[in-house]
């Protein structure tokens, strides 16, 4: 019973849950009450007790679904009832022995059928004086469907099946639970059978290999659900990992969607990490008023004292991106990273250029993020870069605005079309911000390679970084927003 | 008492009928959650949109239960003084002046300094104890002998500090005061506790590990014309209809508040009151901020209202 949920959780894990072994324990102290009789009583309550915010609800309960289904398979031609077990954690153990035991199944006569939902037909035209040797063989003509199932579950537990990773080992393991079902004696048994040559054995055997080929179909069945349960969150799991590393102007239009996903995560994570708002005290300062005001409810006695404390304050960003053609990718991921992060960082100012500078925050913040993009490039996209343009257009139009808190992010290539640099602007903006970022998505050697010109710029920067992969993305909002404090 | 709370709570059924018999109507999750959090002794974590009911959770709760609600209510810059206890600091001055002069007598005898400590130290710590302790919401909870609901609303409001302050209380049902020691759970009963939040920040997974977790979304048509129908009997049904229909119709487009149950139940209020037996586009219009709160959806609305109206007509006709 602990083993059918401890998988379930595992299941969980796979898919994002963040399930602790607290919760394991809640749960099962919940199963203890709640019982496995009442599937959507069962569902409701572990809900309550594994899924914590309303997306993983979601996911919890689309888990739920899939994983307490395993034994519900095509009805068998043959058999008309339906075995029905309607959740896979009926299965305990002394069910379990019960089916593993040869000796009982032989007990219950094979015409009687009193095994629970029985193979009526195919017992109607076997020969009564026959039965099968092998104890596959007699699960199958004589065994319930329940029984098969369960047995089919036990092998593929003691194959541990739910290590499958790739789609290409769905044959092994359903090789592999024939085998732990006992496939060898039952092949033994039918070629013999045949061997023997009387009609009553060669009608066994022929029912015996159909079955063998139904049994197939059903473990195929099961191990591609186990497939889709357990490695298919995994295979994602790696899909990410390589996406996080890939270059960003690699990526292609169908990626968009998984990229966007992973975003929002790494987004979610930097929002939990520096959500919590700093205080920094400075000792030794007293606060009078406050101490004062504090107090007053005893009678005025100064007992505890208040020191002054400052709030660290969220940083107020302007991003400058270009968005001509082989740096707007970047552009995108990073304006869709910073528009994540809104409960962080609430003051993002969003500029675009390839020439002439134009704000793009009311646009982002108003509209979806992808037509946001698309209307940028339409408006600013077109062109070909000049910085030059670029920063007299901010110092005429922001530059006031900047001040001690403001910190400054230009993603570009710095690739100015041997046109003027204008690095003097780019003084002023680093005398007078709190920091100039400066991201490059281009290696650092080709920095000064051909109508680069990092070299001019980099002095006026207080920081210069390669950013080309979503890690390195990650990593520079990341420092951002430890650079508040 | 003990076996009158363990009957009413005996069953998810049972709740949802002694729920209902109290006007709250809810649906198997609240009620599992309300069967599961007595039975494994652990706090609810409610969430959801704002006026989905989950603060009257809570106080239908204490009202089946029979049972006090003390209401704890979040803000920010609350801290323990205002949440577990507080000294009383002026019983303990006045109590000083008054006793100055009975300090000669108790001293009476003592030679130097240490004897007069010593004898003062028989005294123990009269001036920190229980009597000059001013319980405030969670102490007070603990201590009520026949168990009480615990409410403490919008967690989400308070700082981070105060979520961690409130771990202890909820994973053992236990304070510590540090010059009085740990104060228990009086008795067997321990309180049954609800916490409210409206999602405006992220709860600490420490907070949460503790909790049930429970979301209350916006209830589905038929559950909400049977809210109506309990919270507002008067109501025709054909109105009630009418009505829900026309929420639910506005909870699909895009508003920044799209109206919660509670702006229903107070929109059919309204309507009964003007004596309205059918939606009309005037009459919706004339009403229309009784359910949306911000000028902005009141105009994205009525740029509409002519169009969502006949739904709700339609559908329900």
């Amino acid at each position: 019973m602990d083993s059918t949920l401890v998988d379930f959780i595992k299941v969980l894990r796979s898919a994002e849950l963040k399930v602790s072994p607290a919760e394991t324990l809640d749960a099962m102290h919940c199963i203890n009450l709640v019982g496995y009789t009442n599937k959507s009583f069962l569902k409701n309550s572990l809900a309550l007790v594994l899924a914590k915010t309303p997306e993983e609800k979601d996911t919890y309960s689309h888990c739920f679904d899939n994983y307490f289904n395993v034994d519900k398979f095509q009805p068998d031609p043959n058999n008309d009832e339906q075995s029905a077990i309607p959740v896979d954690g009926n299965i305990d153990e002394s069910a379990n022995e019960e089916n593993f035991n040869p000796e009982q199944n032989q007990q219950n006569g094979k015409g009687s059928g009193s095994g629970g939902g029985s193979t009526s037909a195919s017992d109607a035209e076997a020969a009564p004086s026959l039965r099968a040797s092998s104890s596959l063989g007699k699960l199958l003509t004589e065994g319930s469907r329940t029984d098969q199932t369960i047995s089919m579950i036990e092998a593929g537990r003691s194959v541990s099946v739910n290590e499958i990773v790739v789609f290409t080992q769905k044959g092994l393991f359903t090789r592999k639970i024939m085998d732990a079902m006992g496939l060898k004696d039952l092949q033994e048994e039918i070629s013999e059978r045949q061997q023997a040559g009387d009609a009553p054995n060669t009608q066994l055997a022929n029912r015996l290999q159909k079955a063998r080929e139904q049994l197939r179909e059903r473990v195929r069945d099961y191990v591609e659900k186990q497939f889709f349960l357990h490695a298919d969150e995994s295979g994602k799991q790696l899909r990410e990992e390589l996406l996080k590393k890939v270059k960003l102007s690699n990526l292609e239009k169908r990626h968009f969607k998984d990229v966007r996903e992973i975003v929002f995560k790494m987004a979610k994570k930097l929002i939990s990490v520096h959500s919590k708002r700093r205080k920094t005290v400075k000792r030794g300062q007293l606060d009078v008023r406050k101490t004062l005001r504090y107090n007053m409810q005893y009678d005025g006695m100064f007992f505890d004292l208040k020191w002054k404390a400052t709030k660290v304050d969220r940083p107020r960003v302007i991003c400058i991106c270009d968005v001509s053609g082989s740096v707007s990718n970047y552009s995108r991921f990073l304006l869709m990273f910073l528009y994540s992060l809104a409960e962080v960082l609430p003051k993002v100012r969003s500029f675009a250029f390839s020439s002439d500078l134009g704000e793009v925050t009311k646009l982002f913040q108003n509209t979806e993020l992808e037509e946001a993009m698309a209307l940028t490039m339409r408006d600013y996209g077109n062109g070909s870069t000049d910085y030059g343009r670029m920063f007299q257009d901010f110092k005429s139009h922001v530059l006031d605005e900047v001040n001690k808190k403001t910190t400054i992010i230009i993603l570009g290539d710095a690739r100015n079309n041997f046109g003027d640099p204008k690095s003097e602007i780019l003084k002023e903006m680093y005398d007078k911000a709190k920091r100039v970022i400066w991201l490059n998505p281009e290696p650092k050697s080709s920095w000064v390679v051909g109508d680069a010109e990092m070299k001019k710029y980099s002095p006026n920067c207080h920081q210069t970084e390669v950013c080309n992969s979503l890690t390195h993305l990650e990593r520079v909002v990341s420092n951002l927003l430890k650079s508040a404090t | 008492m003990q076996s009158k709370t363990e009957e009413k709570l005996s069953s998810v059924e049972t709740i949802q009928q002694n729920f209902e018999s109290l006007d709250y109507i809810c649906n198997l999750q609240i009620a599992t959650a309300v069967y599961l959090a007595y039975h494994l002794g652990k706090p609810i974590l409610i969430e959801g949109p704002p006026g989905v009911g989950k603060t009257e959770l809570a106080k239908t709760c204490a009202e089946m239960l029979d049972l006090e609600c003390i209401r704890l209510q979040c803000y920010e810059g609350l801290d323990e003084s205002k949440a577990i206890y507080e000294w009383k600091y002026g019983k303990q001055l006045l109590y000083t002046q008054v006793l100055k002069e009975t300090l000669s007598e108790i001293l009476d005898g003592a030679v130097g300094l240490t004897q007069s400590v010593d004898k003062l130290h028989e005294f123990g710590d009269i001036f920190f104890s229980e009597d000059f302790l001013e319980p405030r919401p969670l102490l007070k909870a603990l201590k009520k002998k026949e168990g009480c609901v615990l409410l403490i609303d919008e967690i989400d409001k308070s700082d981070h500090e105060f979520e961690s302050l409130l771990l202890e209380m909820l994973s053992d049902y236990q304070l510590s005061i540090p010059e009085i020691g740990t104060v228990k759970a009086a008795g067997e009963t321990k309180p049954l506790v609800f916490l409210t939040s409206n999602n405006t920040r992220e709860i600490s997974d420490a907070l949460k590990r503790r909790c049930l977790h429970l979301y209350i979304p916006f209830p589905d048509a038929k559950l909400e014309r049977q809210i109506v129908q309990a919270r507002v009997p008067e109501i025709a049904e054909n109105l009630r209809n009418q009505l829900v229909t026309f929420i639910q119709e506005l909870r699909t487009m895009d508003l920044k508040k799209v109206p919660a149950i509670s702006e229903t139940i107070d929109w059919a209020r309204t309507l009964i009151l003007l004596h309205s037996e059918s939606l009309d586009a005037d009459l919706v219009k004339q009403t229309l901020n009784v359910i949306l709160k911000f000028q902005e959806d009141i105009e994205t609305v009525e740029a509409d209202l002519q169009n969502v109206t006949n739904k709700a007509l339609k559908e329900t006709a």
